[in-house]
């Protein structure tokens, strides 16, 4: 149990990125039109967020600096502002489509209308992240998100043709378009890697106070949260894949994305995945509200974080407080939190390059890292996955205008 | 002098770092910029900071909006950036530390009082900083460079030296500045702390860009790809001391010497 709870770090970034609101739905959906055919996408993504999150996490254990002071550091303050600007408004078009999410999923559990979850959730993330000390805001939400493990087990008791499911593995269906099947695959992966991740993940690690002791810590966290993300993520896949393929129905609604749960375990596993939803939605919502005001006061070098009293960093909370509440006022004019989020995945993808190659850079400079420099492996991968991101930086906004967003 | 001076690259090593207060570890600003001293033999003399500093090096319509807005709200006749002197500096690594009792920056301090403060359960408002110790005036000089209105007079900013078209002595453009060489064997500052001295420039033959540490030596480019792409795209690389610059202003720089005869990064 102490192993676990060193850990929810890692848990809460990753199910932020792997299983937030947008991915929960965008997996269903992958999984009822492409089947496993696009598993191959969610693999790349967990290898790629675990190599630069393990970058970004030594970095933090060693010097105490989190991404956003790395991306204004080496890529200078014109470059970084550019990065700011797009990592801002993804990080709030993000936050309201996760304060829709949790409030969704209040509305599957009362039947009230989400809109009227929607002002009481935002309020209370706000308080938590106002008066929660950081490591129980952590682990309460970490842990709570582990109920989503409930998919692996529904997908277990539905009983799926194994075989198809394998088959699937490499054959796209006939009837998708090959750039409607990239644009998912962009999707997906910009789902995977959007840079909150990071910019919460190396901030946390500084909240949490790491030195070069916690460098295992720091690795486990890594290891284990974006894997277990990951892995979710695909088992969602499989299920719709199992469900709704066969019938040629595509959920478009959180609503129907946990009926497979419900087809396999009944009324005590909906019960357990509607936890599991809003755990998830509402940390995700923390992760990106927190993240805004990290890389605005990073940029700018205010004092952030939850380590000091509340009144002592007071640019930094007054970020937060006015993101929540532009997102709350954005998610209100009743837009679909779960467009949204597809929107704002997309861009995030074209933004990826400018946070990741800074952490690159310092992951390899002996001034900052002393002999915990980047070995052979991870600057082989790092080299690797910029350029991929480079191209799917290129590819994302072009195939999103000829796909007409995925339809 | 029993050990060598401490050799710093002013865009790699400084510009854009975290400044933290030595005292208690808070973040106070970024190396928004750095004021020099000009003269014969130049010297840093402060940290800037602030929007008065940022906006400047931004350029372009959000470095005007920064600045403006700023002056706007500073009630002062001719306002300047946050100023902490390079004497207070105690240790430069991945983050800058300072010495001394300095306050926030004006927002902060504004959103605390007004905001933060109102606000049910802010606990630390009450933790007040200790006035502003401030620093000492620089002398005065003769100006070499055009002052900003809010600059201290006689001294100008080290990133107007920065992304500058280099000329040779016949006038042929030989390159672009892409960093500064900072050496610490300037003035004393404090009893034991020399100041830094601009040393030299760096000069890329193709671009202005940054260099992101890849001019130190080839067992620093990695990764490799990365290295020599970056390397690739500045073209030769060389570096010119200071006294074998002509001349300096705004827009360009004026060697006496010909590219050719330049030392190369290899010597560095």
């Amino acid at each position: 149990m102490k192993r676990l709870v060193g850990v929810t770090l890692g848990i809460l970034t990753a199910f932020g990125g792997f299983v937030d609101i947008g991915d929960l739905v965008a997996n269903a959906v992958v999984g009822s039109r492409f089947g496993m055919s696009l598993a191959w996408v969610v693999v790349v993504g967990i290898i790629g967020i675990c190599v630069f999150a393990e970058m970004s996490g030594r970095i933090a254990a060693v010097s105490q600096r989190p991404v956003f002071d790395l991306v204004r550091e080496r890529m200078g303050p014109r470059a970084g502002l550019v990065n700011l600007g797009a990592s801002f408004f993804i990080n709030v078009l993000t936050l309201a489509a996760e304060i829709g999410g949790a409030a969704l999923a209040l509305e599957l559990v009362t039947g009230l209308n989400y809109l009227l979850w929607v002002p009481p959730v935002a309020l209370v993330a706000w308080l938590v992240m106002w008066r929660v000390k950081f490591d129980t805001m952590e682990r309460v939400f970490g842990l709570a998100g582990l109920a989503l493990v409930v998919f692996l087990v529904a997908l277990w008791q539905l009983g799926p043709d194994w075989g198809a499911l394998t088959t699937q593995l490499v054959r796209p269906p006939q009837d998708e378009g090959v750039p409607t099947y990239l644009y998912y695959a962009i999707a997906l992966l910009g789902g995977a890697m959007t840079p909150y991740e990071v910019f919460f993940f190396s901030s946390g690690g500084v909240e949490e106070k790491w030195t070069r002791k916690d460098l295992v810590t720091a690795r486990a966290n890594v290891f284990v949260g974006f894997p277990l993300g990951g892995v979710l993520s695909l088992t969602i896949a499989a299920c719709a894949a199992t469900v709704f393929m066969p019938v040629a129905a595509e959920p478009d609604s959180l609503g129907q994305m946990v009926l497979p749960v419900a087809e396999g375990l009944g009324r005590i596993g909906l019960g357990v995945v509607i936890l599991g939803v809003f755990a998830a939605t509402f940390g995700a919502t923390l992760e990106t509200a927190l993240s805004s005001g990290y890389s605005l006061s990073q940029y700018f070098g205010w004092q952030w974080g939850k380590y000091v009293a509340p009144g002592r960093a007071a640019r930094f909370h007054v970020t937060v407080l006015a993101s929540v509440i532009v997102a709350t006022a954005l998610i209100l004019t009743t837009i679909d939190p779960i467009k949204v989020t597809e929107y704002s995945l997309v861009f995030s993808a074209a933004a990826l390059p400018l946070t990741y190659l800074p952490v690159l850079m310092i992951a390899n400079d002996p001034d900052y890292m002393g002999e915990k420099v980047n070995g052979r492996f991870s600057n082989l991968l790092g080299s690797f996955y910029m350029v991929l991101l480079l191209v799917v930086a290129l590819a994302a906004i072009p195939l999103m205008l000829a796909t007409k967003a995925g339809q | 002098m029993s050990e060598p001076a401490r050799v710093l690259h002013a865009r790699l090593h400084l510009l854009d770092r975290q400044v933290v207060r030595e005292s208690d570890d808070r973040l106070l600003c970024k190396v928004d910029d750095l004021e020099v001293r000009p003269g014969d033999r130049p010297y840093v003399t402060a940290i800037l900071s602030g929007p008065l500093a940022l906006g400047p090096r931004l350029g372009g319509l959000p470095g005007w909006l920064m600045t403006e807005t700023d002056r706007l709200f500073r009630g002062e006749e001719r306002p300047g950036p946050y100023r902490i002197e390079m004497s207070a500096v105690t240790e430069i690594g991945s983050a800058v530390r300072v010495a001394g009792h300095r306050q926030d920056l004006a927002l902060e301090r504004w959103l605390t009082r007004n905001v933060v403060s109102r606000i049910p359960g802010a606990a630390g408002t009450q933790e007040q900083d200790a006035p502003d110790d401030g620093g000492r005036e620089a002398p005065e000089n003769a100006l070499r460079v055009r002052e900003r209105r809010e600059d201290r007079p006689g001294t100008m900013r080290l990133a107007g030296l920065l992304g500058r078209t280099v000329r040779g002595p016949s006038g042929e453009v030989a390159g672009n500045t892409v960093d500064v060489r900072l050496v610490q064997d300037g003035p004393l500052l404090a009893e034991v702390q020399q100041a830094f001295r601009p040393a030299g420039l760096l000069i890329a033959r193709r671009r202005a860009g940054r260099l992101f540490g890849y001019e130190r030596g080839p067992g620093l480019w990695r990764p490799s790809l990365l290295g020599a792409l970056v390397r690739r795209m500045h073209g030769e690389i060389r570096y010119a001391e200071w006294d074998q610059i002509e001349s300096y202003d705004d827009e360009e720089i004026t060697l006496r010497v010909a590219w050719d005869r330049l030392r190369t990064t290899a010597d560095l």
